[in-house]
């Protein structure tokens, strides 16, 4: 509204006053001023965001351990990764994470999103609840799910099962995607209802008048209509899920096959004090979530 | 009514004067907080003197230190020592990590597979200084100390980087009740590991847990194989530390060992063991656990945990292989100085101070500092067991260290727990860690 106003009243205001005064002046200085304010929040985070990424992707082409000078190695830190049986396991165990976590997890909020998406006495609270474990931390998720996976924990007492949930590699994967359903359902919940929310009501209302079933009008209008929606929540999960790094190092510390890959790179740069090796798979990690992201976004477009 | 509507005015020169100026100071204060942190260990007022000490967590050692800094910060009191504790699980990480890059503490307390492994060889350390333990040199410094006692604190070229805050031997430890219950006779301690399966057999059927290893982070695993090691003839890497040795009959037999206690014999449960690293003693300090490796520190935390397990604690030799060519492991934490601090001669003026008071190291926390005679002293007359820890102490020898010993000791802790939670047989599992360790030390 204010551009269209404005518009006219600038072109005059440029022919009767010399350039840098009135309206075009006063929005040159109006944007400067808006730059020194987002200034300092520009500065840090080049300063922690921006620089440290172009470091990494420095160091992933140098041989780096902290107390030494670099040495430029070109691109052997990559080489060597693809012939590394720990960071293949390390990846594998991401992938295991992200698809066996994230599935049900994302499966589950739309399920519980479709049921919880109506004016149902005390919706609210059941709302709150499933996203309460969304608001703790994920350290204290975790402390809590260890007492809970224990040998005489509270879920082999409910299963009368012995199974050692936490100290095996038959298990321990999947003792922690159990955890991290669990924290993460809610998350994703919230955005499904807020999608679900923003569907206009009287197209559901057409297809019913039409004849539609509820199933119907949930494979032709709700899911259709949510496909945008559902595509951030895939991409958000595949980032989520790649980035896991708490719930394995307090659960299991990386034993029993769970050393995903976030704590494989921890490892490396902090524990090996190889910093050039480290970094390069944080950029192979990137360049995979990259094209993963672009992969799914296509898919989108394409189904549009 | 064409122009700029009110809300888009020019602003007056003051009020835009004021809107540049306050982000442009807000900006500044936060270049002025960013580069007021130095980092260094001085405050820079007058002769004051602030110096940093980390540990890792134990905690009758955390108590004692305390005290020993509050007395040394009285009778100095231009001196402030800022102390931290670090988790046990952390500590070699962060440790390693602030004094790479220069902002580590004055004072460091570590131990000597770290020293010698990674900080030694990476120039983190100053050497000592005799001079502030009143020696000439440092040979009348070692002079002080048993022979081979500080070799945990020296690098390849012999030079001397530290002094020992405690220094430990392996022995075993046996709980005398629960030997009753299963009619064992506490006297008749098992004197080799067949032994230990024997009588850890008749625990269990006498509603204890035989045996156990502690299971904690990547370093237990290791000392705990090192241990075997020593005894079967084993060892981590070859000869001349370029390849590993993990796959020799006599390491595959460490490994064999506590995989037939725990798999095979049943001694004990791996899937219920504590694996609280800050009382690496809890299972058998909570009467749960029958027999257990121990060192000297443990004993002070066991009497501090449960002193009713206390009561019934004997410290006897460490079972062997071979009991006629009996075999040990030394470890020693040591006090150091970060190469990058700026109050070297006060840092080293500070653990003078530490070690003099060694009888208390002795007395309060069972830390020995192996000054020479130091079984003779007045507090050793009040340790339980001298006489096992003195044995203990004549048959150890330092563990083996290497290139990137951190990636080595995941390798051996990932066997460890593939042959003992997974089952995999030790020398299946030994040969998937020796192909890490090879590529960990020669990459």
């Amino acid at each position: 509204m204010a551009l269209t106003r404005t518009a006219p009243g600038r072109a005059r205001t440029a022919r009767a006053r010399p350039p840098g005064s009135g309206a075009s002046g006063w929005r040159r200085r109006r944007d400067a001023v808006g730059l020194v304010f987002a200034l300092p929040a520009l500065v840090l985070f080049a300063a922690f965001a921006i620089y440290p990424m172009l470091r990494v992707f420095q160091l992933s082409l140098y041989d780096y351990n902290l107390t030494s000078p670099p040495v430029w190695v070109g691109l052997d830190n990559f080489r060597f990764l693809f012939g590394d049986e720990r960071f293949l396991a390390s990846l594998g165990a991401s992938l295991f994470y992200v698809v066996v976590t994230y599935g049900p997890a994302v499966l589950l909020a739309l399920v519980l999103a479709l049921g919880l998406n109506t004016r149902m006495r005390g919706s609210a609270f059941v709302r709150l609840l499933y996203f309460a474990p969304v608001a703790t931390s994920w350290v204290a998720v975790s402390v809590i799910w260890r007492l809970v996976l224990q040998p005489e924990g509270l879920l082999n007492q409910t299963l009368n099962t012995d199974i050692p949930w936490l100290t095996s590699s038959s298990w321990a994967k999947w003792a922690i995607a159990i955890a991290a359903i669990w924290k993460e359902v809610g998350f994703f919940l919230i955005i499904f209802l807020a999608g679900l929310q923003n569907i206009p009501k009287d197209l559901q209302e057409a297809a019913a008048l039409d004849g539609a079933g509820s199933l119907r009008r949930l494979r032709y209008v709700t899911l259709p209509l949510l496909k945008p929606i559902t595509v951030v929540v895939l991409v958000m999960a595949v980032i989520r899920g790649f980035q896991s790094f708490s719930p394995q190092v307090v659960l299991t510390g990386g034993s029993f096959g769970t050393e995903v890959i976030n704590l494989f790179v921890y490892k490396t740069a902090f524990a090996s004090a190889r910093m050039g090796r480290a970094s390069a798979v944080a950029v192979l990690m990137f360049v995979l979530l990259l094209m993963v992201t672009f992969v799914q976004l296509r898919a989108l477009r394409k189904s549009a | 009514m064409g122009g700029p509507d009110e809300s888009e005015q020019p602003m007056s020169a003051r009020p835009r004067a004021r809107t540049v100026l306050l982000p442009a100071l807000a900006l500044l204060a936060v270049a002025a907080g960013c580069g007021s942190d130095d980092g260094g260990g001085s405050t820079g007022e007058g002769d004051q003197i602030e110096l940093t000490y980390w540990t890792h967590t134990h905690p009758p050692m955390t108590e004692l230190n305390e005290q020993l800094i509050a007395e040394y910060e009285e009778a100095n009191p231009n001196v402030n020592i800022t102390y931290e504790t670090i988790p046990n699980n952390d500590f070699g990480t962060k440790m390693l990590t602030s004094l790479s890059n220069g902002s580590g503490p004055d004072i460091i307390n570590m131990d000597d597979s770290a020293l010698r492994g990674e900080y030694i060889p990476k120039q983190l350390l100053a050497p000592i200084d005799p001079a502030a333990f009143g020696a000439d040199s440092v040979e009348e410094l070692e002079g002080r100390y048993v022979d081979g006692t500080l070799d945990g604190a020296k690098g390849d070229d012999g030079t001397l980087y530290g002094v020992p805050s405690e220094f430990n031997a392996t022995a075993f430890a046996i709980n005398t009740q629960h030997f009753a219950d299963a009619g064992l006779d506490p006297a008749n301690p098992p004197a080799t590991w067949d032994d230990v399966s024997e009588y850890g057999q008749q625990l269990v059927a006498a509603g204890h847990e035989g045996f156990n290893f502690v299971y904690l982070h990547a370093g237990w695993y290791t000392q705990q194989l090192q241990t075997l090691l020593n005894e079967t003839g084993g060892s981590i890497l070859n000869e001349d530390g370029t390849g590993s040795a993990l796959t020799e009959p006599e390491s595959v037999e460490a490994l064999q060992i506590w995989h037939d206690l725990i798999r095979e014999d049943q001694v004990g449960d791996a899937d219920t063991a504590s694996r609280e690293a800050t009382s690496p003693f809890e299972d058998f300090a909570s009467g749960r656990r029958s027999m257990t490796m121990i060192y000297p520190w443990a004993v002070e935390q066991i009497a501090i945990d449960n002193p009713e397990t206390f009561e019934n604690l004997a410290v006897v030799p460490l079972p062997q292989v071979d009991p006629a060519n009996p075999s040990g492991r030394w470890y020693g934490y040591y006090f150091a100085v970060n190469k990058a601090s700026e109050q070297q001669d006060e840092a080293w003026k500070f653990i003078e101070y530490m070690t003099s008071q060694h009888e208390r190291w002795l007395e309060d926390v069972s830390f020995v500092q192996p000054l020479k005679d130091w079984e003779q002293s007045p507090a050793a007359a009040d340790i339980p067991f001298l006489d096992v820890w003195s044995q203990a102490y004549q048959q150890g020898k330092f563990d083996e260290v290497g290139p990137h010993w951190s990636e080595v000791q995941d390798a051996i802790k990932a066997a460890v727990e593939r042959s003992i939670f997974d089952g995999q047989p030790p020398a299946e599992s030994l040969e998937e860690a020796s192909e890490s360790v090879e590529q960990s030390v020669t990459s």
